[in-house]
């Protein structure tokens, strides 16, 4: 059964004698009880499919239904589903974090007992216990951005919508994020996020979609999309070779002083049997989520010249 | 979510956003008593000594400005907590309705006022005793008048994008409505060819409601004679709160259009 499908939505931001084009026709659906995550470039158009999706803002056309409602003519009764962790928030400065989520709770209409015990277990699961009585005005941005994304997920809502949840967040900070959103997906919400950490796709997410400019530009997992590069390995050359004589072996972009080379795994021995010759480092890994992403959308225009 | 369970996330909003800060920061109450007091003590250096008769007015004055100015706090806040914090979106995509998040806003902005309203009704016991009875009215214009500013204050915050476009418009707006009118001054000192216009700003309503709920007069009769009616006052200022307060639930952005 599907938690969300938007049919054609569109949405134009006018002002200033401009038009943006934020979303343009898009087509999306999200099966119940999945976890999805959105990719894009800043100003792709990710916020505003959430905004819309989530009852904040009104599409320009098209629709939304979220678990069976239209998000515009029945909003109230979507709210009821929903809970989202917006980009960029920021907790209360005099509240602590057990405060937030207590509270967060209660005003969402939970039973004393129910948001005691949800809040000590998020405190405890978002390694927040040390902190959990200390008033969020005293602690650092990662934890400020912990303390909201717990708050979310403390509800348990039906949809829960995260937009960018561990934005400022340590690695291993992101990786209790990553448990606990793993957690309530089994308990049986449905999680779209959206994430510039292409790690943080391709560990949490089942499924994942690209947005640019407005439009879907790719639906599917994230193995199927590393494979729509025909190239599975990626070597890193370091000084000692040109970037036209690995041309002919696939992909060549340069990273730093380094050059980098997307290519199959045939061609992987002369390859490194070369670098070997020209005294060059080489390093090889599989291609990654963030290759193939760069791939679909575009490289930025520095690492096009840093290869010719 | 019920009536009820909405009702309850009122008076927690109130809780945590009004009453915790202020029990942990209580240098807040300072600052909301601060500016009409201030007035209220030019007042009392400029008139004691030659007019005491002026100083209840003053004292008055200063119950109605810090109920007028809980609609410049909840313009400021609700802004803050949308545009700085984004926190007003995680009430929105929420069951709880643009109501209740209004009426919780508007508590936690009354319950920083509390203080200094108290204050100034001694105060006002002081210069001028009054009974119980007039205590209720009193503290029924003070009600009406705290509705008034921050359905007001809630409605206008909805419709920016920065916060530095707010700050001026809540000193314009918040000002005009406290100092202009007679608030701390009786209407009767307004040219009688200009006292109606007076009544074209709603808190004058509540300045004049309070008045004749103490016996307080001062100079000839107001002109046309319908605006002494304390009834005009009633309808007027229960008129502009239901105005403001529709006007917020229906006009203001709960979702972005």
């Amino acid at each position: 059964m599907e938690a969300l499908v938007a049919r054609q939505l569109t949405r134009v931001y006018t002002g200033r004698g401009k038009t943006v084009r934020a979303l343009d026709s898009v087509d999306l659906s999200i099966e119940k009880g999945r976890l999805f995550a959105f990719l894009g470039r800043n100003g792709a158009g990710k916020t505003t499919f959430i905004k819309v999706a989530a009852t904040l803002l009104m599409p320009t056309s098209g629709s939304v239904t979220l678990l069976g409602r239209d998000v515009v003519s029945e909003a109230a009764r979507v709210r009821e589903e929903i809970a989202v962790v917006p980009q960029e928030g920021r907790p209360f400065f005099h509240l602590t974090p057990r405060e937030h989520i207590y509270e967060y709770l209660r005003v969402r209409g939970f039973a004393s007992e129910t948001a005691r015990d949800r809040t000590d277990e998020l405190v405890r699961a978002m390694g927040l216990t040390p902190f959990a009585d200390t008033i969020a005005q005293m602690l650092s941005g990662g934890l400020q951005q912990r303390t909201l994304v717990a708050m979310i997920l403390a509800t348990e809502a039906p949809f829960l919508f995260l937009d960018e949840p561990t934005l400022g967040m340590d690695p291993f900070a992101r990786r209790q994020v990553w448990q606990v959103v793993r957690r309530t997906v089994r308990r049986g919400s449905t999680v779209l996020l959206t994430t510039h950490y292409l790690d943080e796709a391709e560990q949490l997410s089942e499924e994942l979609a690209v947005i640019e400019d407005g439009r879907l530009l790719y639906r599917g997992t994230a193995a199927a999309l590393k494979s729509t590069l025909h190239r599975e390995i990626r070597l890193e050359f370091g000084p000692g070779l040109q970037a036209k004589e690995l041309e002919p072996f696939g992909r060549v972009y340069a990273e730093r002083t380094h050059l980098v080379l997307l290519t199959s795994r045939s061609n992987v021995r002369p390859l490194t049997e070369l670098a070997l010759e020209r005294g060059s480092e080489v390093t090889m890994g599989p291609v990654t989520l963030e290759e193939a992403f760069l791939e679909l959308v575009g490289r930025p225009i520095e690492e096009e010249e840093g290869s010719a | 979510m019920s009536a009820r369970q909405q009702a309850y996330a009122a008076l927690r909003i109130c809780w945590f956003n009004g009453i915790l800060p202020l029990w942990r920061t209580p240098l807040l109450v300072a600052a909301v008593f601060l500016t009409p007091f201030s007035f209220l003590f030019f007042l009392f250096v400029i008139t004691a000594p030659t007019n005491p008769a002026l100083l209840p007015f003053g004292v008055m004055g200063g119950i109605l400005f810090s109920a007028l100015f809980t609609g410049n706090g909840m313009l400021n806040d609700c802004a803050y907590l949308r545009l700085e914090r984004q926190l007003q979106t995680i009430f929105v995509a929420s069951p709880v309705r643009p109501l209740t998040y209004l009426l919780g806003m508007a508590l936690s902005e009354l319950a920083f006022t509390l203080p200094a309203l108290a204050m100034f009704l001694g105060i006002l016991d002081l210069v001028h005793p009054y009974g119980p009875a007039t205590l209720g009215v009193l503290l029924g214009v003070v009600v009406l008048t705290w509705l008034m500013a921050s359905t007001l204050g809630f409605l206008i915050s909805t419709f920016f994008h920065q916060l530095r476009e707010i700050w001026p418009i809540g000193t314009l707006v918040f000002s005009t409505l406290s100092i202009l009118p007679p608030i701390f001054y009786p209407a009767g000192v307004i040219p009688a060819r200009l006292q109606w216009a007076a009544f074209l700003v709603p808190s004058t309503f509540a300045g004049q409601l309070a008045d004749h709920a103490l016996g307080l007069t001062f100079g000839p009769a107001l002109s046309p004679s319908v605006l002494n009616s304390p009834w005009l006052d009633l309808a007027g200022l229960a008129g502009a709160t239901l105005l403001f307060g529709g006007l917020a639930l229906r006009l203001a952005r709960w979702r972005d259009p």
